[in-house]
């Protein structure tokens, strides 16, 4: 029952997602603040923060490892 | 001793400035190759009414933004794998750090834009400077600090008005380190732009100067490092975005820095010892929702699990309110935990096949905690928008690390 009731779930999130949004409705997305990343910048200095200091680096579309010796 | 680091450092800065020579004249050959295939492509040429609605057409390097950014990061805390302190208890990790850096994007015709990033790091750090003095440091002598350097180029095109490709290079240099890497990477967009899927690989490689734990430099070591991801970028509403990443990363090389050390069991230090093959794992999944009171949040998961033993899972919201049409702020909470490598140790039997006793590989919860403000001011003339960004962020782990970060940016945007 409960396999059924996330199969339905997923079904409906994915059906969801086929639901195109107009051009003219997208206005939120042009604003800095609705990116799903930080600004470049922002991002590597946070990103090698994290790298050089927990030990769970790699993923997430950019490379592990390098610099400073660290693993 | 001091000649010596004197010499090490001026090939370090004769190795950057060269390798800064090669980078400009490679990006002039390419951006002249690829102006003249543009040109042999006869492109639609424009009648008199498109140009004077769209302007003339220029097919030439046209700088789209110059973002500038400084960070200073002021660490205190304490590991074991760290020998400025007893010498069987954990040592200082007191590090100061001051990152600028600037990123040039540039357009050239109407398919090629070019991504120059260029991040630099002064490093003070108190682990690697308690290595004895009377050996070869593992840093910078005489000013007890070092300066490294990176730069990054990435090019994309687009080859229609859904996909393009890409293609980034870099180096990074420093006094006993040099690293390169390239990648490859495209992404395809459907349903009208709804939904964007993205794929890249990007190598790495470092080779660096092998240390003991004493300071004593023995040859070279090397590693390599592989990652492959795949993502998806989705609208779903006019107000909400979202997206998923799989990473795959593959190491094999000497994976420490090979000065670490490690407290015994016999009473006194040893050298990390680390297998050399890493299989990393990560999935992150993003969201950014826009709220009525003109504000958005950002949710970020990301779930890591690799064979050395580490699970992790990090958790990040960010909340931004805008307070006019020019200024906007934003707080916020980052939330990490990890289980320890299967070989961390803080006094380890000198028959261990495996051993570390670094920190950043304990079992360890970390937290963040910040904000900024924001101002996007339109101004008169070549330069449309000026950007100007402040922020600080508090982070802290709770097996004895913390540290104050303070960021600033500057951005033009013509």
């Amino acid at each position: 029952m409960s396999v059924r009731a996330i199969a339905l779930a997923a079904a409906t999130a994915a059906l969801a997602a086929c639901a195109t949004v107009p051009q003219n409705r997208r206005a939120h997305f042009a604003d800095p603040m609705m990116g799903l990343r930080d600004e470049p910048l922002d991002a590597a200095s946070r990103q090698k923060l994290y790298d050089t200091r927990e030990g769970a680096a790699g993923g997430d579309g950019t490379t592990a490892g390098g610099g400073c010796g660290c693993q | 001793m001091g000649r010596r680091r004197a010499a090490a450092a001026d090939a370090s800065d004769r190795a950057l400035g060269g390798a800064s020579t090669l980078f400009v004249a490679f990006l002039v050959v390419t951006m002249r190759a690829s102006a003249q295939t543009a040109g042999g492509g006869s492109p639609t040429p424009l009648n008199d009414g498109d140009i004077e609605i769209l302007g003339r057409r220029n097919d030439g390097l046209r700088v789209q933004s110059v973002m500038t950014r400084i960070t200073a990061f002021d660490q205190y805390g304490h590991g074991y794998q760290s020998q400025a302190g007893p010498v069987l208890g954990p040592g200082s990790e007191r590090a100061t750090i001051l990152e600028p850096q600037l990123q040039v994007v540039a357009t050239q015709g109407d398919r090629l834009t070019h991504v120059i990033t260029v991040p630099i790091d002064v490093v003070t750090a108190a682990s690697p400077n308690s290595i004895s003095p009377k050996s070869v440091d593992v840093l910078s002598g005489a000013s007890r600090h070092v300066v490294s350097g990176t730069l990054d180029w990435g090019t994309t095109y687009r080859t229609d008005s859904a996909s393009d490709l890409s293609m980034m290079s870099g180096l990074h240099l420093e006094e006993p380190f040099r690293s390169w890497h390239g990648g490859l990477g495209g992404s395809h967009s459907f349903a009208g732009g709804d939904t964007v899927v993205s794929a890249n690989v990007i190598e790495v490689f470092d080779w660096f100067d092998r240390f003991d734990i004493m300071g004593n430099r023995h040859g070279r070591a090397e590693r390599s490092s592989t990652t492959a991801s795949i993502g998806v970028t989705q609208i779903v509403t006019p107000t909400l975005l979202v997206g998923a990443n799989y990473g795959l990363t593959l190491q094999q090389g000497e994976l420490g820095n090979t000065w670490n050390s490690v407290p015994l069991t016999n009473l006194e230090r040893g050298p990390e010892i680390l297998p050399d093959g890493r299989v990393r794992h990560a999935f992150v999944a993003r969201a950014a929702q826009f709220l009525p009171w003109n504000g958005a949040l950002r949710l970020y998961y990301r779930f890591y699990v690799d064979d050395w033993g580490v699970v992790a899972n990090s958790l990040e919201g960010q909340l931004l309110q805008r307070l006019s049409p020019l200024v906007y702020v934003s707080a916020l909470y980052r939330f990490h935990e990890q289980s320890g490598v299967d070989f961390f140790t803080t006094r380890g039997s000198p028959d261990l096949q495996w051993r570390t006793a670094d920190s950043d590989l304990a079992m360890l919860r970390s937290q963040t905690v910040g904000g900024k403000i924001a101002v996007d001011a339109p101004i008169e003339g070549e330069v449309r928008v000026l950007h100007f960004e402040v922020g600080y962020e508090y982070y802290v782990r709770d097996n004895g690390l913390s540290m104050n970060i303070v960021t600033c940016a500057t951005g033009y945007h013509f």
